[in-house]
């Protein structure tokens, strides 16, 4: 199972600082609300479909990030033409491919790391503030990251062994063996991260420099 | 405020927050059931959804689906279907992920509050379906219309209809996460948070 969906390449995209991505998107996905000019949506999602393609992504990551979102976008355009006028449809349509194509360009090209920093930045002046501990929500991200394919491979186990004893797997009967498997094994989890003492009590200091890495599973 | 001095998460918080993210994202990779009267495939991910709010509670339930919005944006395929990215958020389904933070939130507090007071059997199953219904349906719903009708520039009117279509999905999966919280409750309870 394929953990993250950053496409390796060395496009202008590619080379582009993770934050200046994210700020651009921002800009661009208040901008888009702002105007319902065909003339300038137009071109904007004529740009958009251009750094798309300048990533060169595999075909079948595009179609399968695409094809949802492009089924739901052709019902909302349908609607809009028939419910209103061509020129909104055509607004609302324009407005989404910009949307959906310029994030999609800046989720390819970007590690998941990249965005991870940008994340800590964002949370560091909340964390001063004492809104969000930011260390506890970097360790909870390493953390899912962990677990998502345990817990999958635990889904599979549990299919199995029902279907070994010749049980036809209703979600019920599969949700629930899971869910008790997981709290049961939590307990161990958490003593063996208190035991290697992670994360780090929060002391008075806001100086600390080092964040200890996620890896704290092993 | 105390969060200077005492953490607000323990250890465990933290490990079962995670734990259920990954449970949500888990059942987004089973594949999709097909039922005949909707013609739109029924994936658990919701269902994982209301769990994380009747089986952690009001806050560790909202934090974990917190967490797998967090994921989704930092872009891991984390949505049913392999999906994630941040194209997401702005899209006209975007209202019903940002939605799933709340709603947690609000089955966990139906449940520590109603459901969880209620003795007799039969009961108390329907008030766990009440508070899934409650926080995966109608606060899910409040949030996912109100976007996708801005987002797509439509009135709440037909994106509403647009919903009802997941209503009927959704339903039945409120009444799977009553039973499966409830199951979960009498076998290895732990104290909602």
């Amino acid at each position: 199972m394929r953990m993250s969906l950053y496409v390796p390449g060395t496009s202008p995209l590619h080379r582009t600082g993770a934050r200046w991505k994210l700020a651009a998107l921002l800009l661009c996905g208040v901008a888009v609300f702002l105007t319902t000019s065909v003339a300038v949506l137009g071109p904007a999602a004529a740009v958009a479909l251009a750094l798309l393609l300048s990533v060169r992504a595999p075909q079948e990551q595009l179609v399968r990030q695409l094809r949802g979102p492009l089924l739901i976008l052709a019902a909302v355009v349908a609607v809009a033409a028939l419910t209103e006028s061509v020129h909104a449809a055509l607004v609302v349509g324009l407005r989404l491919v910009v949307l959906l194509l310029s994030a999609l360009s800046v989720t390819l090209t970007t590690r998941t790391s990249e965005l991870q920093e940008v994340l800590e930045l964002v949370l560091r002046p909340l964390d001063r503030a004492g809104l969000v501990n930011a260390s506890a929500v970097a360790l909870a991200v390493s953390l899912a990251l962990r677990f998502i394919p345990e817990v999958f491979r635990q889904f599979q186990e549990i299919r199995e062994a029902q279907a070994a004893r010749g049980l036809r797997g209703s979600p019920l009967a599969l949700v629930v063996p899971l869910v008790i498997r997981v709290l049961r094994s939590a307990e161990d989890i958490a003593a063996a991260i208190d035991a290697r003492c992670y994360p780090p009590a929060r002391s008075g200091h806001l100086d600390r420099q080092e964040r200890p890495s996620g890896k704290a599973t092993g | 405020m105390t969060a200077r001095t005492r953490p607000l998460m323990s250890t465990q918080d933290i490990v079962l927050i995670s734990l259920f993210c990954a449970i949500i994202v888990a059942l987004g990779l089973i594949p999709p059931v097909n039922i005949a009267i909707v013609p739109v495939p029924i994936t658990l991910q919701t269902l994982g959804v209301m769990l994380a709010g009747a089986v952690l509670g009001p806050v560790r339930g909202a934090c974990a689906c917190a967490l797998v919005v967090l994921l989704t944006v930092l872009g891991l395929p984390v949505l049913a279907g392999g999906r994630g990215g941040l194209g997401v958020i702005p899209g006209p389904t975007g209202g019903y992920l940002l939605g799933w933070i709340p709603g947690a939130y609000v089955t966990g507090l139906l449940v520590k509050t109603f459901a969880m007071r209620v003795s007799r059997r039969a009961p108390q199953l329907a008030a766990y379906f009440a508070a899934c219904v409650a926080g995966g349906l109608v606060v899910v719903y409040a949030i996912g219309i109100p976007w996708t009708a801005v987002s797509t520039g439509l009135g709440m009117g037909k994106a509403a209809v647009g919903a009802l279509y997941f209503a009927v999905g959704d339903t039945l999966k409120a009444a799977a996460a009553a039973a499966v919280a409830h199951n979960v409750r009498r076998s290895y309870p732990i104290e909602p948070r």
